[in-house]
């Protein structure tokens, strides 16, 4: 006789953002199949109502570290921190999707569908504990974003995109799948805190270090750390631009909730295996994505190897995240991420307010003149290219100062130096889009191949707006305040 | 009064600012330029307030304000002014009124966004001045950038992206290495006190030991050489006076070089001394270098704001030179130094106003070029009197403010190197031929071009903001003590003390 399990209501408070998702994506199946209710704007209705409640889920989940069904489900303030921000990406990419061409297409049952599906994925990655189910929530979200891309809109460039991606993202869950495999051999459990707990004792087994490589380079592939980076570009290109601000920004939140986790409380013995790899990788990141972000003339490519450039600079903090007790790594981290986040959703929100259905790859000309057509939208552009090269005062410098802060204090002066080289050559790009802002001439007919934004209120502008804003009082009087309130994730993970 | 008096510094600092905000919302061009001109001219009020309450006889850091920015890492606003940085605050405030006023007339397409971003980076100027404390110092020290970027970029000449982009990353560069020397800086007072703090009141008290000394002088002067600019990396500078709008290139040479002449005074030297002993002759070299290269090359220019622009190079390695003499007994020539700073100065106004009288001609003829000229001054008398003057502060003839600060400079440079002493006078005697050569073939001789003969003399705005300037030349040169007299104590304990530097502060 089938018997439902019975958990205690904590576990529900922690479950409830999933279990809405995955509640919402079984809805918004069914209206695929009911013609009454398959309607966009019902299907609007569910996937961001859903999202929403989420959200509101998200927000009442308890901070102290709890863990349920042995550890698939964990609580606190890690988990509540990727959780939130990955559930508010959604809703924010879900809202701008409406005013977008696409929108037609997005707001299909089956695809609004699989998104709920790979959301909940993302969450379960983020609030997990046990190296199966957070694989399985890595895999949840990999395969629903794979078809995500691919299926939207059926043109061959966006089918190339998604293949490409579904090869090169199978071959990163396989290796890291193995190196779990390894770890566990090695550790003799599938928990990820016993896991790490476990490796002193075994750190010089060979089949621990070969997991903890194979590990390393799985975490590569998904933050597209170079040489693992090549899926970026395409994907980052062939997608709907809506969904790749969404890509660009949960897959390294959850990428990161997880390497916080495995290597901020790994043993000081692994630190043999891991340093020298996320040295070389978070170098080489910093070197190749912002030299290869010169010569792309396509912002999408663009901002993919930026993106690639910024996982670099997180990967520095990582290094430098060995000292122990140290939260500042930690929360150099967090901060980099959420102004990263709230940048890139700001500057893709740029390009989804711009784009037409005609022209959906925006390159750097056209925004040729762009300060006389919109000048507002220009601004806000110029300051999410200012943040992203590091200058104040925006909240890019003060993510880089913490980089470098916790850096220098692990005596990591060359891994600076290289960070310092690369930031010099990102001003270079990022003040072309300006150049071409301001100081180009317009291009072509009054409206010329881009979308003149319209003077109403539309969430498009609300979201610059936000970002624009937050870029600025994170760059001057909020980072303190920022600081503190991501001390209580960091300890939770920091080294013993 | 009180409180004026407690809170004058960040007033100072983020009025320009807040008159900017308003310019940019306000729509009408009108509002911008009356609002940027009394704006500035308030600013300068509140500057010589400042100038009036200044205590001569401290050398303490005074009008010091400080608020918690990010407590936990020790990163405060902190303000605060000494006689080292309110000559150069003054400099700053009295510079924008003319500045706008010379824009008054002007019709340049966007004209408010122009006038706005000019106040937003008087802002910049003056928070780089006032502020002690090294992350607050550099937000502002880049913030800098942003409207300068702007300003040459969009009003500039053809060549403008290159110049400025050139621009910018010049500076960035250095300024990126100088953020990471500050870190490194910070986290070693951190495990010697076991404190954060980014104050420079207490980054002075750090004892480090000489090759990491030598590192982080190295990273700040490396910044502060480009900023300055020091040969050889002075390249970018010709090319953005040549490109920026004439304001754009005053404000550039008057106020910004000397960003990175200040840091020397206020960060490399009293941060690193023991470095100091062994950069200094390297200074000196890369400073006579430029002194005699920026004067040979000014002297072959053939456009009027490029000559003007190498003798800045030229220029500003004097006061390079003054400011690391170091004497026999190990202290710093304090005529040196003085020197260096009323020479900083001087070249602010002299060369404010040469930029802006290249300025008056550019505007009614289109053309730059020596050649083009001839003559003038019996077709532009007033024109030709302002010239003089300011190519007379700019040579150093006895009498202006420039002799005071040249005659300074060598006479520190001889004590600590007659060698050098004699090799920088030497820039003082081409220094003559130079821009003796510019007002020769401006002014005089027959009127070659027949477009030159129905030039008009100075408008009365015109003569409005260069007389200020040419009076100034001339009384920096007969009353300079009005000027030293609130900078001596500051110069006397920054030469003496160098070696163990620190900053009191006033009534604490």
């Amino acid at each position: 006789m089938f018997s439902f399990p019975v958990f205690d209501s904590a576990f529900y408070l922690v479950a409830a953002p999933v279990l809405i998702l995955v509640a919402g994506s079984l809805v918004a199946l069914m209206q695929s199949v009911f013609k009454p209710i398959s309607g966009q704007g019902a299907v609007e209705l569910v996937t961001t109502g859903s999202i929403a409640a989420a959200l509101l889920a998200g927000l009442a989940m308890p901070g102290s570290l709890q863990d349920f069904v042995a550890g698939a489900l964990l609580s606190g303030a890690l988990s509540r921190f990727g959780v939130i921000l990955i559930l508010a990406v959604a809703l924010v990419v879900c809202l701008m999707m409406r005013e977008h061409h696409i929108a037609k297409a997005f707001f299909r049952g089956e695809v609004a569908s699989i998104f709920l599906m790979l959301l909940s994925g993302m969450l379960v990655m983020v609030a997990s504990d046990d190296v199966v189910t957070l694989f399985v929530g890595l895999e949840l979200a990999s395969i629903g974003l794979y078809v995500v891309l691919g299926y939207i809109q059926p043109n061959r460039r966006s089918q190339e995109g998604a293949i490409k991606y579904f090869i090169l993202g199978s071959v990163g869950a396989a290796i890291l799948l193995f190196g779990f495999a390894l770890l566990y051999a090695a550790c003799g459990t599938l928990r990820l805190s016993e896991m790490v707990a476990a490796l002193p004792a075994v750190a010089n087994h060979g089949w621990a270090q070969l997991g903890g490589m194979l590990v390393l380079a799985g975490i590569g592939f998904k933050m597209a750390l170079v040489p693992f980076h090549m899926w970026a570009p395409d994907a980052y290109e062939s997608a709907p631009t809506g969904i790749t601000a969404f890509m660009a920004t949960t897959v390294k939140v959850m990428v990161l909730v997880v390497a916080l986790r495995m290597f901020t409380a790994a043993a000081v013995s692994m630190d043999d295996v891991w340093q020298p790899g996320f040295i070389v990788l978070a170098a080489l990141s910093m070197i190749v994505g912002n030299v290869m972000a010169l010569v792309q003339t396509n912002l999408k490519r663009m901002l993919a190897y930026s993106s690639i450039a910024h996982s670099g600079y997180m990967a520095v903090a990582i290094v430098a995240l060995s000292a122990a007790g140290a939260t500042l790594p930690v929360r150099a981290i967090l901060f980099y991420l959420l102004t990263y986040v709230i940048v890139s959703l700001g500057a893709f929100g740029v390009l989804m307010a711009l784009e037409t259905a005609e022209n959906d790859q925006l390159t750097v000309d056209d925004l040729s003149g762009l300060s006389k057509k919109s000048p507002w939208v220009a601004l806000a552009l110029t300051v999410f290219m200012f943040s992203f090269g590091g200058m104040p005062p925006t909240a890019g410098f003060i993510g880089k100062f913490f980089v470098f802060n916790a850096a220098l204090n692990n005596h990591l002066y060359g891994l600076v130096v290289v960070g310092v080289i690369g930031s010099s050559i990102s001003l270079f790009y990022y003040l072309r889009l300006v150049v071409r802002m301001y100081m180009g001439e317009s291009a072509g007919a009054p409206f010329g191949a881009i979308r003149p934004v319209s003077r109403i209120f539309s969430v498009n502008s609300g979201v610059m707006a936000f970002a624009v804003i937050a870029t600025i009082l994170l760059g001057t009087v909020l980072p303190g305040v920022a600081m503190e309130r991501l001390n209580r994730a960091a300890t939770e993970v920091a080294r013993k | 009064m009180e409180w004026f008096n407690s809170h004058i510094l960040s007033i100072l600092t983020f009025f320009p600012l807040l008159v900017s905000a308003a310019i940019f919302l306000v729509p009408g061009e009108n509002f911008a330029r009356t609002a940027a001109l009394g704006g500035s001219i308030l600013t300068f009020l509140f500057s010589l307030h400042v100038w009036h309450y200044f205590d001569p006889a401290s050398a303490k850091l005074q009008f010091v304000e400080s608020y918690i920015w990010m407590q936990e890492f020790g990163v405060r606003a902190i303000f605060g002014i000494d006689g080292i940085s309110l000559l150069l605050v003054m400099l700053t405030t009295a510079l924008m009124p003319l500045v706008l006023l010379s824009l008054w007339n002007s019709h340049y397409k966007h004209l408010r966004q122009y006038i706005g971003l000019i106040m937003a980076l008087q802002t910049g100027m003056i928070g780089a001045l006032v502020a002690v404390d090294l992350v607050f110092f550099y937000v502002f020290w880049e913030a800098m950038l942003i409207p300068m970027y702007f300003i040459i970029g969009i009003w500039g000449g053809a060549r403008r992206i290159y110049a400025t982009t050139k621009f910018i990353l010049y500076t960035v560069v250095g300024s990126l290495l100088m953020l990471a020397a500050a870190i490194a800086l910070y986290l070693n007072y951190y495990r010697q006190t076991g404190i954060y703090s980014t104050s420079l009141l207490d980054l002075y008290s750090v004892s480090l030991d000489p090759r990491t000394q030598m590192w982080m002088f190295a990273a700040f002067a490396l910044a502060f050489a480009i900023k300055v600019p020091m040969w050889p990396f002075h390249t970018w500078l010709p090319d953005a006076h040549v490109e920026a709008p004439t304001a754009g290139s005053v404000i550039l040479a008057g106020v910004l070089l000397k960003m990175g002449t200040y840091g020397f005074l206020r960060f490399a030297i009293p941060l690193f001394p023991l470095a100091l002993q062994t950069f200094a002759p390297v200074l000196i070299f890369l400073g006579i270098v430029g002194i005699i290269y920026g004067a040979l090359t000014a002297w072959v220019q053939k456009d009027a704001k490029k000559l003007v622009a190498y003798s800045s190079v030229s220029h500003l390695g004097f006061v390079v030179i003054g400011s690391v003499a170091i004497l026999a007994d190990g202290t710093l020539s304090s005529e040196g130094l003085t020197g260096a700073l009323y020479q900083m100065i001087n070249h602010g106004v002299s060369t404010g106003a040469l930029f802006l009288l290249v300025g008056v001609i550019y505007e009614r003829r289109h053309t730059r070029m020596l050649a083009d000229f001839g003559g003038l001054a019996s077709v532009m008398p007033w024109f030709a009197v302002m010239l003089i003057v300011a190519t007379l502060g700019s040579v150093g003839l006895p009498g202006t403010g420039g002799f005071v600060g040249e005659f300074l400079i060598l006479l520190g440079t001889f004590q600590a190197s007659p060698l050098a002493g004699v090799l920088a006078a030497t820039g003082v005697l081409l220094g003559a031929i130079y821009m003796l050569t510019l007002c020769r073939q401006i002014l005089f001789g027959p009127v070659k071009h027949e477009e030159n003969k129905s030039l008009k003399d100075l408008t009365p705005i015109e003569f409005a903001y260069l007389a200020p300037l040419a009076i100034l030349v001339i009384v920096m040169g007969i009353f300079p003590d009005f000027f030293l007299n609130k900078t001596r104590a500051s110069i006397d304990h920054l030469a003496r003390n160098y070696k163990s530097y620190s900053l009191g502060v006033e009534g604490h």
